[in-house]
């Protein structure tokens, strides 16, 4: 009988049922996506702050300070350097997943055929490599220096060009006469090499004033090779707190429990120490023009979303518990004609609320759905990607749902269970 | 005069009567009215914190001499085109090559006030120098020559003129911090303007002066052009690095907080559309007695849409207030920083809300004056 009444309920009031189930799917999917995009907003913004470079930078241990403050004669000859063999071991470390991009560079000096002598660096601009893990990588400056303006040419693309070309800064551009298609010769240290012009850049820096060559060419024009003076790595990180700063200092200092949570977060600083674990004789810094900022960043944005989030939970909650108490009040009269049949108040209690959850279970699952849906647009149209839904979701909506459904029932309930049939059926109440 | 009356006492008087039903569309009408406002205000003042926030990763202009050197004045000149609110650090720099123990590492004078602001990552290990006698080194320069905080060091400088036998300028100063940045800031050392013309001898000017101008890129583009054009001695460039990136990042932001806004603010606005459907709908009755009595379906229309609109204007007031609140509290927690009042946000609020309300309204009432009023009165 119970579940005749609630399946008739169904289909006389269909339409009533319909806006209810209506209400409390929109209110579910405002849930569902601002709860999914608020926690992946992070990682996201974290991505699109890759947009300023590097925060971590790897120097050998022993570069001296006084050569590279003062370029002393061949002052980068006497030095110290990294091997270049060992750059694919940073892809290798814990946090590997987390280091998302990173170059090499070597600097040497070298003579243009007017006689002015320029900063060579050599670098990679889109260096494919296949790591021993299966995974593919393309690394290098293009992604790396993405505020680079190119006013001339193009990017110097080296799996397709190889790496007879540079790319010029356009403070030299400018000095030299410097156009892209142009083949310049630069007479390094130990040899000389003929570098058609791929591009011209304007980075708004003392690059200007530099000529970017493939890794290989500014080796072999130096006599350096195999050799790398430096690396510049773009990883995603966790902001510091007080572990991470105490690292920093002496990871030595921490107790061993510590030391495996600061070890197994992606700090900078634990991703410095694993990388100097794998590069020989290095020291890795946090760049902390970069690293710091963007933790200051990544806080700001996640505390605004979650304050968003907080809102629209909220109101989709108050939505939904308003809807479900004018919905469930405005049906005094059948309640009342029941209750002049003899319905016990239990029982018409039990029939209101079995009615309502069931339109909130169906709301509740479109809603759902069509939450990731709207999640995915927001990913999609502002950061070109999905956005990843944690399962975690899944059982505050339900909770959500559910509470705020039956809230939404207690005030009516009341109504109801004070109603005397006489009245209603006068039609007094 | 006397029917204003009656419809103004008639609709005060559903509005009474009905309280409980009124509290729950004023409830509903008042959270679609904050969030809406509240999410307007967010994503109009978002741009402006959030700027704020980027000036972290430093200085986005550099000034640079066009000869070799510039002078306080100068910087002056170009700061006056920069509107002063925009302002966020100015740190002029001169450049010279010291010795530590005979050995060459470059010096730089600075104001530290200055540095400190538009330079806000450095990381200090023990304090900037706070007087003339102190100093400030790289993590590079301490490691090489092992300073630690409170030594003190004797920093020589040679004047280019000086002759055979003259003696070279020596100061003794105390190292009172150990910057740590990851960058070539580490190889200098940081001492006040003052305590290097006293090495030097001379005051020479500034070699290059560092800005943090919390603006658009775009208005920065103009103010650099603008400082070039104006000083024979000044080069205005922007940092692109930090420009480029900033605008990028900051484009994203501002489009994620926009369509979280728009699909917030679309949902809630058929929530409180369904609602008041409901509490309307169940008013079916009403309507068909007073059809019955006489009524014209305009009549009717009016008076429920008086009360409807009431309703909206109460609740769009009350959420324009509330969402203020909330934006204030939004921005004080994830800022630090007040709000600034949009005061037409306040009547923009309420006509959303009464237009929401009156939509909502006008789809029951017409379906329930379109039927026959003894259908709607038999309850079919």
């Amino acid at each position: 009988m119970f579940i005749r009444m609630i399946a008739k309920a169904f289909l006389r009031q269909w339409k009533k049922m319909v806006m209810i189930a209506f209400t409390i799917a929109l209110g579910a999917s405002l849930a569902t996506a601002m709860l999914s995009v608020m926690m992946d907003v992070g990682d996201k913004v974290n991505h699109e702050l890759k947009a300023y470079g590097a925060n971590i930078s790897v120097v050998p241990k022993n570069a001296s300070v006084i050569s590279e403050l003062y370029d002393i004669e061949d002052g980068d000859v006497s030095g110290e350097y990294l091997a270049e063999d060992e750059l694919g071991k940073i892809k290798t470390i814990f946090w590997a997943f987390n280091i998302v991009d990173y170059a090499p560079f070597i600097s040497t000096e070298a003579v243009l055929d007017e006689g002015s002598t320029v900063t060579v660096k050599g670098t990679w601009f889109d260096h494919h490599m296949a790591l021993p893990t299966g995974e593919e990588l393309d690394a290098g400056v293009i992604s790396m220096r993405s505020w680079w303006e190119i006013i001339d040419g193009d990017w110097l693309d080296e799996q397709k060009l190889g790496s007879d070309f540079c790319m010029v800064g356009t403070g030299i551009a400018q000095k030299e006469g410097i156009s892209a298609g142009q083949t310049i010769r630069l007479k390094g240290p130990k040899a000389e090499k003929d570098l058609t012009v791929a591009g011209v850049f304007d980075a708004g820096s003392d690059e200007d004033n530099e000529i970017y060559v493939p890794l290989d060419t500014a080796q072999e024009i130096s006599g350096l090779e195999g050799k790398v003076s430096s690396i510049e790595v773009s990883a995603l990180t966790t902001p510091d707190n007080e572990l991470a700063r105490k690292a920093a200092e002496d990871p030595g200092s921490l107790s061993v429990s510590q030391y495996e949570t600061w070890y197994c977060t992606a700090y900078v600083s634990s991703i410095c120490y694993q990388i100097e674990e794998v590069i020989t004789d290095s020291v890795a810094s946090a760049v902390r023009q970069v690293a710091d900022s963007e933790g200051q960043i990544l806080n700001k944005t996640q505390m605004l979303m979650i304050l968003i989030t907080i809102l629209s939970l909220i109101g989709a909650a108050l939505g939904i518990c308003n809807l479900v108490t004018a919905s469930v009040m405005e049906r005094s009269q059948e309640i009342g004609l029941m209750k002049a049949v003899g319905a016990h108040n239990p029982a018409i209690t039990g029939l209101v609320l079995t009615e309502i959850m069931c339109t909130a279970v169906i709301g509740g699952v479109i809603g759902f759905f069509a939450g990731i849906g709207f999640a995915q647009i927001i990913g999609h149209t502002v950061f070109q990607s999905a956005i990843e839904i944690r399962a975690m979701v899944v059982p505050i909506v339900i909770v959500l749902v559910i509470v705020v459904t039956l809230i939404g029932c207690i005030p009516a309930i009341k109504m109801l269970q004070s109603l005397r049939p006489t009245e209603v059926l006068h039609g007094r109440a | 005069m006397n029917k204003r009356k009656m419809y103004i006492r008639m609709i005060t008087a559903s509005l009474l009567r009905r309280r409980s039903r009124m509290v729950i569309a004023l409830l509903a009408i008042a959270i679609g009215a904050t969030i809406l406002s509240g999410l307007v205000t967010i994503y109009i003042d978002v741009p402006r914190q959030l700027r704020a926030q980027f000036r972290s990763y430093g200085a986005n202009m550099l000034l640079a001499a066009t000869e070799r050197t510039f002078t306080k004045e100068d910087v002056d000149k170009a700061l006056a085109v920069i509107p002063g609110e925009e302002i966020v650090g100015v740190a002029p720099y001169r450049y010279e090559t010291v010795r530590i123990n005979d050995r060459p590492i470059l010096a730089a004078a600075t104001d530290m006030e200055g540095a400190k602001a538009s330079s806000p990552f450095w990381k200090v290990d023990g304090s900037w120098p706070a007087s003339d006698e102190e100093v400030m080194v790289g993590k590079n320069v301490a490691d090489t020559f092992r300073l630690f905080e409170g030594d003190r060091i004797s920093v020589t400088y040679r004047p280019e003129d000086a002759g055979e036998e003259d003696l070279d300028n020596s100061v003794d100063l105390t190292v009172t911090g150990i910057l740590d940045t990851g960058g070539k800031e580490e190889d200098y050392i940081y001492m006040t303007i003052a305590m290097m013309e006293e090495l030097t001898g001379e005051d020479r000017g500034f070699n290059v002066c560092e800005m943090s101008i919390a603006s658009e890129q775009s208005d920065l583009s103009g103010y650099a052009d603008r400082i070039s054009a104006d000083s024979s001695v000044l080069d205005a460039k922007l940092v692109k690095r930090v420009t480029q990136s900033e605008t990028t990042v900051l484009g994203k932001l501002q489009a994620l907080v926009l369509l979280v806004t728009i699909i917030v603010m679309l949902l809630t606005m058929i929530c409180v559309a369904t609602t008041m459907t409901a509490v309307v709908t169940e008013r079916r009755k009403e309507i068909g007695l007073r059809k019955a009595l006489g009524a014209s379906d305009r009549s009717i229309i009016n008076e429920f849409m008086g009360e409807g609109l009431v309703l909206g204007a109460v609740g769009g007031l009350l959420g324009a207030v509330l969402g203020f609140w909330f934006a204030q509290a939004v921005s004080m927690n994830v800022f630090n920083s007040s709000i600034s009042l949009m005061p037409w946000l306040l009547p923009a609020t309420m006509v959303v809300s009464v237009l929401v309300t009156g939509i909502a309204c006008l789809i029951p009432i017409r379906s329930a004056t379109d039927v026959d009023p003894a259908l709607v009165l038999k309850g079919e």
